[in-house]
């Protein structure tokens, strides 16, 4: 059969299993093992616990459960409530002041934690009742919390990206570079429109600052502080070449629990059991789709679907822009129904030829990629932020959370447009830190 | 939509089976998450060992890697029961119940067989390993057989706890793919 037709057959198949609601690693096993069934007969399938296993044995692995623990860690602590209250108190002067810490505090919040849904619950928690308290509108509040909550896939160290270097045998060290001056890019314009919309719609008169004395300035930084430390000290020691982040995450984790003891109090058993048990479900869960994704991507390679796939687009006469247009609306679709990690890791051997081969650089995809993810955590009627969102505010209409997410979806898409015009936004600083690739 | 934590921990109502089923993957969840922490600790000493005091490393590297590849397996049947493998559950949601029933029946016996293969044949991969004496070859030259022994114990508690599900979906003792009705 034609490697294309059967491509085709391949994704329908895919498709179909992925959504009669079987997990996505066993739906990932179930094609791969069919289709080398068919076409490569019954033998072919005692190679598929090898390619799992083999997936699985690397190192560079080793750093997604390492940072799940030390987002695990923070997450389990008042470490959101209390970033959000000292940027409050700091930025109080600043016009607007409130939505900027909030959105702020979650940039901060989920670039640490690496988790949407936690910072959304951390954050919001305070952030949304005060918000409107001081007479920001309801589409602001819910809308910059749940935008602010997925920028934690885009910023360092994000868990995304390392599975994306991992998926294309990319730098994880360039890649986290690259998602920097993005993610302040993102905040900037989630920013302008929150600010923009408040002044439009909101009740000015009551927006004011609330007067902080120095003192109650300070005494919120030390339970901010360390974790902060923590991460900026996880960095360094990758960026200054003393260590894999692998190890350096490792580190990470383990002072990341010691500060959660100690700051926090999290000495009790049954408190340190839930951070490993959450850690180790969202770690298995990460890393079975890694190794299932390896199996498909096997019998991808196998059946020769993958080759002709990128032999065929090479032979298109098409725009490479109209190529990328078409590459974001594909992984816009599947990011409203997949998790991240998993459009990924199946997109990510199909695409990464075609991208390549049309000229693109594939550390500014990786950025354009997850900004697609990121919008396809607020999309409504799908995006799971918006019904975290839900959850702690139910005062809040879902209409009105749906709505006042749009806008945030649209900063997203003028991000990457900038993206496209001015590639420099993601490629200057790892080249600048790292050297040209 | 994805689905993660849709439903609460898989039930077992008063069945004796699904009770011991539960019970199994509780304490693989329990040695999967202590194999994390060990991945932890033992990569902070080859740290220290590396870069405070200046000597160097033989096994841990390997030691972390096997750890978490373990740690994955182990923790596939735990990870079930709690609901934490993402799917999606867009089709299963608009389904009316009988339908959604039937759906859950042939998706679980779908996994069921798909990690019966895997089972199977990493049991032979394993029994190779270990009948051939094969080692790693590295310094350490662990014996394979050691970490490839997660691929049937995995596998094999990983397809325990999917054919729990099943019993559990039919006997009507949990809801098809945990979701409540509306």
């Amino acid at each position: 059969m034609d490697p294309l037709l059967l491509g085709l057959i391949v994704a329908i198949a895919t498709i179909l299993v992925l959504f009669s609601g079987v997990s996505v690693a066993v739906g990932l096993l179930i094609v791969s093992g069919g289709f080398l069934i068919v076409f490569d007969g019954v033998r072919s399938l005692e190679l598929m616990p090898e390619i799992f296993f083999g997936k699985l044995d690397n190192f560079a692995l080793l750093s997604i459960p390492m940072f799940i623990i030390m987002g695990a860690s923070i997450a389990s602590t008042r470490a959101g409530a209390d970033l959000y209250e000292a940027l409050e108190r700091w930025l109080t002067r600043v016009p607007g002041g409130l939505v900027i810490s909030n959105l702020g505090a979650c940039a901060l919040f989920s670039a640490m934690s690496g988790s949407s849904p936690a910072t959304c619950a951390a954050i919001g928690k305070m952030g949304i009742p005060e918000m409107r308290r001081r007479g920001y509108p309801d589409s602001v509040a819910a809308g910059s919390i749940a935008a602010g909550g997925t920028l934690g896939i885009l910023i360092p160290p994000s868990v995304t990206m390392i599975v994306y270097g991992i998926a294309t045998e990319t730098s994880i060290g360039r890649l986290f570079l690259a998602g920097v001056i993005p993610g302040m890019l993102l905040v900037a314009l989630f920013m302008v429109w929150s600010l923009y919309q408040t002044w439009k719609t909101g009740d000015v008169r009551l927006i004011g600052a609330t007067p902080y004395t120095w003192k109650q300035k300070i005494e919120i930084l030390p339970r901010v502080l360390p974790f902060l430390a923590i991460i900026l000290g996880v960095l360094y020691a990758m960026y200054g070449g003393i260590a894999t982040p692998s190890e350096t995450a490792a580190v990470g984790a383990l002072l990341c629990l010691l500060i959660a003891m100690i700051i926090y109090k999290l000495w009790n058993p049954r408190a340190l059991w839930m951070v490993l048990r959450d850690s180790t479900r969202e770690s298995v869960m990460i890393l079975f789709i890694i190794a299932a994704a390896g199996v498909f991507s096997y019998m991808l390679s196998s059946l020769y679907i993958t080759q002709s796939i990128a032999e065929w687009i090479g032979t298109l006469d098409v725009n490479r822009w109209v190529l990328m247009g078409a590459i974001n609306v594909f992984l816009l679709i599947a990011g409203f129904f997949l998790p991240p990690v998993a459009v990924i890791l199946m997109a990510a051997p199909i695409l990464l030829p075609i991208i390549t081969t049309a000229g693109f650089d594939p550390i500014w995809f990786a950025v354009v990629l997850t900004i697609n993810m990121e919008i396809g955590l607020i999309s409504p009627p799908v995006g799971l932020n918006l019904y975290v969102i839900n959850g702690i505010a139910p005062e809040i209409k879902l209409k009105t959370i749906l709505y006042g997410s749009l806008p945030y979806v649209g900063c997203m898409i003028v991000a990457i447009i900038l993206l496209c015009l001015f590639p420099g936004i993601a490629t200057w600083l790892p080249n600048a830190v790292m050297g040209g690739a | 939509m994805t689905g993660q934590t849709s439903g609460a921990v898989a039930r077992t109502g008063n069945n004796p089976f699904l009770r011991i089923v539960a019970a199994i993957s509780m304490l693989a969840g329990w040695m999967s998450a202590t194999m994390i922490l060990s991945a932890v600790l033992i990569t902070c000493q080859m740290i220290w060992i590396r870069f405070v005091l200046n000597g160097s490393t033989i096994w841990q590297t390997e030691a972390v890697v096997y750890l978490m590849v373990a740690a994955t397996l182990l923790g596939l049947p735990y990870v079930q029961r709690l609901r934490g493998h993402v799917n999606v559950d867009l089709i299963p949601l608009a389904l009316p119940r009988p339908l959604r029933k039937g759906l859950a029946v042939l998706t679980l016996s779908l996994s069921i067989a798909v990690v019966g293969v895997m089972l199977w044949y990493g049991s032979e991969f394993w029994h190779f390993a270990w009948s051939r004496g094969w080692t790693s070859d590295t310094v350490w030259a662990v014996r394979l057989w050691i970490p490839y022994l997660a691929l049937p114990v995995g596998f094999g508690l990983f397809l325990l706890q999917l054919v729990a599900d099943l019993v559990a979906v039919i006997l009507d003792i949990d809801t098809p793919f945990g979701l409540e009705d509306a």
